[in-house]
């Protein structure tokens, strides 16, 4: 077990907020620990969503989770972004500010996908740098999460856990590291993620990702529109017991449920902490497709839908 | 690596180019923008994207295609579910997959993704050639529809004044009462937007959000003004007049003038009565379309 490199605190369990739950978090206060919210969501808002949110921040710690970041662009940073994303961070008194190593577009144009960058030394160098920039910029460390990803590329030289382990060292900044994820990417990728896992520098993960994904039978699908599945929960825990015990979050995206279904799977977390892994390598369990007629989206985005009154 | 490795910006361009192309993954790396990137043919994707044990390079890479024509053309039903229902499934998908093609995200944000879509609608609208008299009309029905969602979506999350006292009611009955009217004029909330349409979309719009199935509304123009209180969005029918009288006092002009203006947009309907006029302001006030009374000692900069 290692402690935490920064001074950042154990939020316990936490939900990402979702526009679906307003309503009931705002009457209810369910217990829960802390909220994730997606940045892009809030930073230009002057309506509902602001307001809510700014309630929810009386009551909960906020950490703000970006997806436009894109860190690994070789677009020059957007600083009028930056900008905003230190306002909002500011004004909510954000726990801490994460994104994902990932570029989201190029050339003026945005994908709206956490999208890969090729692994090798330059392109090491070239995030290491960025990341400085965001850092100085915002003030704070810029915590980052691995990405679900689908393909590889011909010029990667170093492993992802290799190239994450580097960047967070070099760049000094957080990781968040997203253990679903880590296992969607292992089938994908074809390798090993407890090897993953234990590779990582564990001083410097501040926060765990938990979510469901899809099995097509050929690869998964980060989908984030149902349960965590028994391999995730395997490596979470072995996770856990690697950090000091750091902030966990469930992510829920699509076929959003009622927000007592969310609680529940947080809190079952709780049951992995200091379990023992019933199989050290995770051989993952054989991949058979699951039930789906409609191709499904990894990483869905929550968008912001206007509500009518 | 076999080769010298390729630029990241080369690397990322190509990609993008080749996920984003609306015949699929083939036929993105085919093509004369990605090629001026990566100059590799559909069989050498391999020297740039690896295989898995269970997928081909190719195979890997339309996940990604994929997911960018499916992630957004989701965003842009969630925010034209009215659209949505008139047009069906299919037809709006066409539409908006070929927007997407011409207006690519360009902000970080995806509550911007859809603020072109009216005017790209009404851009292509396919009798755009065609001379106004001769042109079909359930064109404009969708573009009207599609310009009311836009402008809720902004109000909804656009500036607002909550939070700030809005006690203009009385004060403007006063100076109504005591100032001459040329020299009253008002200063309008920013969330208040003035919308002019060719077919009643504020009534199928209302009906279809509350989950009904309206028939598709025969043409008549009409007058709408959007505005947000306490964080929720609000639609008022305006006469023609009341239209033009808001739209001149909006713009800065005074009671008077406003009337006045109004009254050579619409010289059927006559000028205003003063009582009528009087009446509109108070209900406007209380509805909280103005922020404040711009008196004649502020404009002389007292």
């Amino acid at each position: 077990m290692t402690s935490s490199r920064f001074a950042l605190p154990n939020l316990g369990f936490g939900v990402g907020l979702r526009s679906l739950h307003f309503s009931y978090i705002l009457e209810d206060h369910p217990e829960v620990d802390w909220f994730e919210i997606i940045s892009e969501n809030f930073m230009d808002s002057g309506g509902r969503p602001r307001f809510v949110l700014e309630q929810i921040a009386e009551r909960y710690p906020i950490v703000m989770h970006g997806v436009s970041l894109s860190i690994g662009s070789t677009d020059p940073l957007n600083f009028e972004y930056l900008k905003k994303l230190k306002r909002l961070a500011d004004d909510i008194a954000a726990v801490w500010v994460s994104d994902h190593l990932c570029w989201t577009g190029v050339a003026g144009l945005n994908a709206h996908d956490l999208l890969p960058i090729p692994l090798n030394e330059a392109t090491l160098a070239h995030v290491v740098e960025r990341i400085r920039t965001v850092q100085d910029i915002l003030e704070r460390p810029l915590v980052l999460e691995n990405p679900s990803t689908y393909v590889g590329f011909t010029d990667s030289t170093l492993s992802e856990w290799e190239f994450i382990s580097r960047m967070a060292n070099e760049a000094d900044c957080g990781l968040l590291l997203d253990v679903n994820n880590v296992y969607v990417s292992s089938v994908n990728h074809d390798f090993d993620p407890v090897e993953y896992i234990e590779s990582v520098p564990h001083e410097r993960i501040v926060q765990f990702h938990l979510a469901g994904y899809t099995d097509c039978g050929t690869h998964l699908i980060d989908t984030h529109d149902g349960h965590v599945t028994g391999p995730v929960w395997n490596l979470y825990a072995h996770a856990r017991k690697l950090t000091a015990g750091v902030s966990t979050l469930l992510e829920w995206d699509a076929n959003i449920p009622e927000f007592p279904v969310l609680q529940a799977e947080v809190f079952k977390a709780r049951n992995y902490i200091g379990a023992e892994l019933p199989d050290a390598k995770l051989a993952a369990s054989p991949i058979g497709a699951d039930d789906h007629t409609i191709s499904p989206m990894p990483h869905p985005l929550h968008f912001m839908v206007p509500s009518a009154e | 690596m076999s080769h010298d490795a390729y630029n990241l910006g080369r690397i990322e361009r190509w990609m993008q180019t080749v996920i984003m192309h609306p015949a699929g993954v083939q036929q993105g790396i085919a093509s004369e923008d990605a090629r001026r990137h990566l100059d590799i043919t559909t069989d050498e994707i391999e020297k740039v994207i690896t295989r898995s044990n269970a997928l081909t390079a190719d195979e890997r890479l339309a996940i990604y295609s994929r997911a960018y024509h499916g992630r957004l053309l989701e965003c842009l039903r969630a925010e034209f579910p009215v659209l949505l229902h008139a047009l069906g499934g299919e037809l709006f998908d066409r539409f908006a997959f070929d927007y997407l093609e011409q207006h690519p995200s360009e902000t970080y944000t995806l509550a911007r993704l859809g603020e072109k879509f009216p005017r790209y609608l009404a851009e292509t609208r396919p009798d755009r050639d065609a001379v106004q008299d001769s042109r079909e009309s359930w064109p404009d029905f969708i573009i009207d529809l599609a310009t009311l969602e836009r402008e809720f979506s902004e109000v909804f999350d656009g500036p607002g004044v909550e939070g700030q006292p809005l006690d203009v009611e009385s004060e403007l009955m006063e100076a109504l009462r005591s100032a001459p009217w040329s020299e009253v004029r008002l200063v309008a909330v920013p969330c208040l937007r003035l919308l002019t349409f060719r077919y009643p979309v504020n009534a199928y719009f209302a009906a279809v959000r509350k989950k009904g199935n309206p028939d598709l509304p025969e043409r008549a123009s009409t007058f709408l003004a959007v505005t947000r209180r306490n964080y929720n969005v609000f639609l008022y029918d305006l006469s023609q007049q009341q239209y033009e009288l808001l739209s001149a006092l909006i713009a800065g002009e005074s009671v008077a003038q406003a009337i006045s203006l109004a009254a050579k947009s619409t010289p059927s309907d006559g000028v205003m009565p003063a009582a009528n006029v009087r009446e509109s302001l108070h209900n406007w006030a209380t509805l909280n379309f103005f922020s404040a009374i711009r008196k004649p000692l502020e404009l002389a900069g007292c």
